[in-house]
Order: C-alpha cells, then structure tokens, then sequence
C-alpha cells in the first residue's frame, strides 16, 4: 500500500476530499508547494528518459566545468553531467525517504493502534517506544551499517526506526480519542468482532491524524537519510544519491563548489516543499496537531 | 523533585538496557570472528582456540551479556582493533569536544531562537513575523551539511575570516576560533524549531489573563512580554530542546565529519569506516548515553520551570 493509497482511503474526514484539494490551492504557498513537489516526484520517476547524459558516464576531457549550455548543473570530478546525476540521485532519497515512512508509518500505526484497543498491550508497546526513542536515527544508522556494511538498507533501516515510536505515539493518541466515543461501545454491545473494530472503527478514524504526521515527518526523514548518505553509510560509489554527491563534492569545494552545493540544494527544494505542504495539509485536516 | 528523578531514572533504565543490547549485539554480529581478527590471518588453530577462551566467546551468548554489562560498567569497552589503544582511554579524548560543540550550538541558538520567536509574536501577521517564520521554515528544511559547506566555503575560503579544520584546543585556552564555524552550523539546525515555537508559546501565553493584568497595572510593554510572557512560554521550549537532542546529536556527527572536529560522532564514524567495532561500538553506546542524559536533565529542567509538575 503507497502513500496515496492511505490518503484516499475512505475516511470520514471533517471536509471532503474535493474540499482538502481546493483548501490546499487556496493557500498560495501549500499551491507552490504541491506543484514543486508534483515536479520533483514526475522528474524522479521519469529520470531515465528526461537525464541528458548517462548519469555514470564519465569523460576526463570535461571534469568539474562549471554550469554551461550543454552541462546545465555543470559537470563532477569524473566529468559525469550533473543534472544526470541530480535526477537519479532525487529517484534514489525520494524512494527511501518514502520506503522509511510507508513501512514506519504501517509499524507504528499498527502498534499505536494495537495499544489503545488492548490495555493490556499497551504498558509493553510504549516501553518498546520508549526504548526505541533512546536512539536516535543516526545513531541506528551508524550502528546498521557498522554491522552489515554501509548500504541503503542500513539508510532505511534507521529511517524506519525513527518513525516508528513517534508514529506510535500518535496513533495511540488518536485511537484513545476514538476508542473513548460511543460508537465503539455501540459496536461491542451489537457484537462486532475485535478485527472488525480495530479496522472500521478504529483504524480508518486515525488515518487522516497519522497521515498528516507522516507528511509533516517526511522532510525530516529524508533529511536524516541525506545525512546518513553524507557519512557514506548508505549509497556507494558510483551510484547517485543526493548527500552522498554532496559529500564527494566535498573534496573539490574550492575548486568547483557546484559539485557539493547543486545536490544539497536539491535537498533543500525537496524537504522544504515537503514541509510546507505538511504545515499546510495539517492546517487543513488535522489542526489538533499544531502543538 | 527527587521522586520524579527517580521516577525518570526507573524508565531509563529499560531504554539503557536497550542501548547496551544493541551495542553487545554489534559486537556479536560482527560478519567475522573477533577472535580470527586478533589473532591475524596465519595464526595456528590453537591461538585463535585460546584467544576465543580468553575473551569469553566459548561461553553462551546470556552469560557474555552480562559479562559484557560487568565490563562495560568498570569502564572497560575493549581495545581498538586498529590503533590498539583501550575504547575506553579513546573516548575520554573525545568527550570534551564533542560537549564543547554542542554546548556552542546550543548557546548560540537558544538566545537567536527565543529572540526571533518573540518577535515574530508581537508582530504577529505583520511583515516580520512572516519573515522570520520564513526564515525558519527554511532553516528546518536545509541540511545540516548544506549551512557547513556554505560556511567553509565562504567564511573559511574565500573570506578567511575563521580556520575550518580540526579544533587548536579547549575554549579557554585559545580555541573558541576553531569552534566558531562548527558551533554555528549545528546551531543553525536548532534557531527554526526553537523559534517556531517560542512564537506559539508566547502567543499562546500573550492571550492569558495574568497578562492582562501586568499591562493593566502599567506595566512597561517590555517587561510584560520578557519577564510574564517569554518566562512561561520557557517551558514548552525546554521540552522542545529535549526533543530536538536527537537532532542535535545527528547533527553533531555530521558537522564533526566535516569539520575535522575531534569528537566522539567523527570517532564513530571513522571506526565504522575502517571496521574497527570494538571503538565504533563504545562511540555508539556514549552517543547513546549522552542522549538518554539529555532527556533525564530536561525532565529535571521541566519541574524546575514549571511547579505545577511537581505538585501533581
């Protein structure tokens, strides 16, 4: 299940879905934000057939020229063309900024969730959390790939780590919201089943609350993972991923400082829509969150 | 106030337990044999034999836990397989800059974050409240890496105003040059969250009926909003700071790789690169520590700032 098929799912938001959309547009930033956002993701996914250059073709004549009419961001150490570079790298941390979320999101929401339906459980989920939120996401990164070798894996690993106990933490408050209304009692004293609770009544009520924390966290993950891609704990050489371009580009900041700078603005434009949209779809749907 | 310590401690203590596992683990599930990695590539059987008896790897894994946990509370993390110098004596090095730094982001930022939150409140809607919601919209989004680049590039380089490798030595001492640059990078990571939500903090504070009052007994406009407003609103941005430990921390490791910083994040780093578990994983378990000790002094901060928390 993706990202969007959550949002779609039938929930019985405060404004229609139709609304959420003209809200959104309404405000002139969250409409600059979705369109940039709309760009990025189509640019991603269509990398290999709007890439200039064969982003790992590289040509000794042309090291690290500066941005030209043929070589738009300019050209690397190895005379790779950077846009090349930039569209695949963007491919890379946009999927594992979202493989992060979309498996930490599902964890936490089934642990949230599974903590506000069975007292029982509850005493033992959150310690879990809690022991989760004694390590923070770099730290796991550090320690996932300083036992099975720096790779994306190791990336998404200490991603999913880190959205999974605040995830939780927000289910459990929104489902003990629901589990405290009428509706759920209604549905025991009629003898709906346990699943059939936990999924139509509980879980599609929480949805739209962990969506919108997941779009909000979204930028901070990818983020904690371009970082990570910085420390050289994820994506090896040569293939491209945005910090750990900027990381390479390091070396030759001086000479060509567009070799760094060019994937860390990418970053940039990436987290910085991704958060605006998140302010702005929280405004919308879920204001109980703005603390 | 010492019941909520301890009370604070009693929940640690599964979460320190965790810490520990996970770095006993990653001395475990090393890819190869620790005992093979001492002894070198031609030793006899017999070494390898006697090395694995010497350091416990013939003993079940429950029984080397908590041999583990017995060696790690007396100090003793192991040696490093590269330098051969103790974990232990390695780490005590790094500490301090490592403090250093994020103490210097964190003087740095509080009083900028504070600063441009209040003011963003009192203005609030106008053009400079806009401004600097902006500009910390865009401080939250930029990474950690990005500010440092810029900053060597320019302030290091170009204008070579402040050295940007390596650190000439403790602050007091003649080393507050070489902090500067590290300092601002991971405290420009904290001025967004925390003005963000000084801003709310003070708004929501500024509409309170105590408020009122000191402006109704005539208060000057500055002393209601430092000394009524901004002192309440203190509480939600010290818990703010906690949550933010994570980041800084993160943070940390970063700007000690890219600045040459002497601290324990690039000694983890450096140790994870040349596989060198035994000091990659006593960095981890103090990077680890240092955390779980940054949220135990907030939670003691926070009954401090806010009495209501003990009472109840």
């Amino acid at each position: 299940m993706s990202v969007e098929a959550l949002g779609t799912a039938p929930v019985p938001a405060p404004v229609g879905r139709a609304g959420v959309m003209r809200r959104l547009m309404r405000d002139k930033v969250a409409a600059i934000a979705t369109i940039v956002l709309t760009l990025v993701v189509l640019a991603a996914i269509a990398a290999p057939l709007i890439a200039p250059y064969d982003p790992y073709f590289t040509d000794l004549t042309i090291v690290m020229q500066p941005p030209s009419a043929e070589h738009w961001f300019g050209t690397d150490n190895t005379g790779r063309d950077i846009l090349s570079r930039v569209l695949y790298g963007t491919r890379n941390t946009l999927m594992l900024g979202l493989v992060g979320v979309i498996i930490g999101g599902l964890l936490g929401g089934v642990l949230g969730i599974l903590a506000a339906f069975y007292p029982t459980l509850d005493g033992w989920i959150m310690r879990l959390v809690d022991i989760m939120l004694a390590f923070p996401a770099i730290l796991i990164g550090l320690a996932v790939a300083a036992i099975f070798g720096a790779a994306l894996t190791a990336v998404v690993i200490a991603l999913v780590v880190a959205t999974v106990p605040d995830v939780a933490r927000v289910a459990r408050g929104a489902a003990v919201g629901v589990m405290g209304q009428e509706f759920i009692e209604a549905g025991r004293a009629v003898g709906v089943s346990d699943s059939t609770l936990i999924w139509r009544y509980l879980t599609l009520n929480c949805i739209s609350t962990i969506f919108v924390f997941l779009t909000l966290r979204f930028g901070q993950i990818i983020l904690i993972g371009s970082a990570l891609g910085f420390l050289g704990m994820g994506a090896q050489p040569p293939t491209a991923e945005l910090g750990m371009m900027a990381a390479q580009g390091r070396d030759f900041l001086f000479m060509a400082p567009h070799i760094a700078t060019i994937p860390s603005l990418a970053i940039f434009v990436i987290v910085l829509a991704a958060n605006l949209l998140g302010d702005a779809l929280r405004d919308v749907l879920d204001p109980r969150l703005q603390q | 106030m010492a019941r909520q310590i301890v009370h604070r401690l009693l929940i640690s203590f599964p979460a320190l337990l965790g810490v520990l596992f996970l770095c006993f683990c990653l001395l475990q599930v090393v890819p190869a044999d620790p005992a093979m990695i001492i002894a070198g590539p031609d030793a006899k059987a017999e070494t390898i034999a006697a090395i694995r008896l010497e350091l416990g790897l013939d003993r079940p894994i429950p029984i080397q836990f908590l041999d583990y946990i017995r060696r790690v509370m007396h100090g003793d993390l192991g040696r490093s397989i590269i330098s051969n110098k103790m974990v232990s004596e390695e780490l005590g090095l790094t500490i301090g800059p490592t403090v250093e730094l994020m103490l210097g982001a964190m003087i740095m930022a509080i009083p900028i974050g504070l600063t441009l939150g209040t003011l963003a409140a009192v203005n609030r809607g106008r053009l400079a409240d806009r401004a600097i919601m902006a500009v910390s919209v865009a401080g939250v989004s930029m990474p950690v890496f990005f500010i440092g680049l810029i900053l060597i590039q320019y302030v290091g380089f170009k204008w070579a105003l402040l050295p940007f490798t390596g650190r000439t030595g403790p602050v007091w001492d003649g080393g507050l040059p070489s902090l500067i640059l590290p300092a601002v990078t991971l405290g420009a990571v904290l001025i967004g969250p925390i003005s963000r939500l000084t801003r709310t903090a003070v708004l929501e504070v500024l509409g309170a009926d105590f408020v009122r009052t000191a402006r109704a007994k005539g208060l000057r406009e500055t002393v209601v909003i430092v000394h009524h407003a901004l002192r309440n609103a203190l509480i939600p941005v010290v818990t703010l700071i906690g949550l933010q430990a994570a980041f800084l921390l993160g943070g940390a490791v970063v700007t000690e790789t890219m600045f040459s910083w002497p601290g324990v994040g690039r000694l983890a780093v450096g140790a994870i690169v040349s596989s060198d578990f035994p000091t990659a994983q006593g960095a981890i378990m103090i990077l680890a520590l240092a955390f779980l000790l940054i949220n135990l002094l907030v939670d003691v901060l926070y009954v401090y700032l806010d009495p209501r928390v003990q009472r109840s």
